[in-house]
């Protein structure tokens, strides 16, 4: 297992920003993604689809940062749209009970669509 | 990791207080759960158990330095049907009982982050447990049993 972590980032229709993110989110990397939302809120963006796919661990620090951001999107009339986490992933938002708080998207259009 | 008298396995490691060594402690963990009879799911759960664990003692107990260490032990039964891990440090006094319960829904509603970590860590083990030795040193331990404990004393219901 390494460390690596990195979050690519891509502009898709209606102005929804959508973020990849690779590697571990635990509480050595949170932060960079916590930066990386604050930088779409500071654009004016709250569209946000952040894609698990390439996720393949995340403990309580990676999902607060979800739990911190949606408010802000909600409140400008926007969301949070968790696409494809892994299994593993998708376990630890079950556990958390955010399975039923979050839009979960299986795929992107469906991710795109849920705005 | 060695063996130990009874056939099982001990495995310690003594890492720095600072969270880019939190992979470290998860291959650690990894590596004596995968001889264990745990299934998948709950090997990887146990894993971010211990890894919450540790975070929430990096990140409370030494609040203003970082240059303390935690040790970690870890013990797998003979018959690879309990874990066992036992987190030493010497920081800050943290007792996890004195966290409440969580509403996940208030904590969304409020963007609140804390206590999940302490939440996940009661939520997958079977015995969370802390003994506190003033001035000297903080001991967590977690054991999570193959099936379950069917008996939990002393633990508060919810």
């Amino acid at each position: 297992m390494s460390n690596e972590f990195s979050i690519g980032r891509q502009n898709a229709p209606n102005g929804v920003a959508i973020l990849g993110v690779k590697g571990f989110l635990d509480a050595h990397t949170f932060e960079q993604l916590e930066e990386a939302i604050d930088g779409l809120f500071a654009e004016g963006i709250f569209r946000i689809v952040v894609d698990l796919a390439g996720v393949d661990y995340i403990s309580s620090a990676g999902a607060g940062v979800f739990i911190g951001a949606l408010s802000q999107c909600t409140e400008h009339s926007g969301n949070i749209i968790l696409l494809r986490p892994t299994e593993s992933v998708q376990e630890v938002f079950d556990l958390l009970g955010l399975s039923q708080i979050f839009t979960i998207a299986k795929d992107p259009n469906a991710a795109l669509a849920a705005f | 990791m060695e063996r130990i008298g009874n056939g099982g396995v001990r495995h310690t490691l003594m890492v720095p207080s600072d969270t880019q060594h939190l992979a470290e402690v998860r291959e650690a963990v990894q590596s004596v759960v995968s001889q264990s009879a745990f299934p998948a799911r709950d090997a990887r759960l146990i894993v971010l158990a211990v890894d919450e664990a540790v975070t929430n003692i990096m990140e409370h107990a030494y609040e203003e330095k970082r240059k303390d260490h935690l040790d970690i032990e870890m013990v797998l039964a003979a018959d690879a049907a309990k874990f066992e891990v036992v987190i030493r440090d010497s920081g800050k006094r943290f007792n996890p009982d004195e966290i409440q319960g969580l509403d996940i829904e208030e904590h969304v509603r409020e963007g609140r982050k804390n206590g999940l970590g302490i939440f996940l860590m009661r939520k997958i083990m079977d015995e969370v447990s802390y003994k506190f030795k003033q001035g000297v040193q903080n001991e967590l331990r977690m054991i999570k049993y193959v099936g379950g404990k069917t008996e939990k004393p002393g633990r508060p219901a919810g």
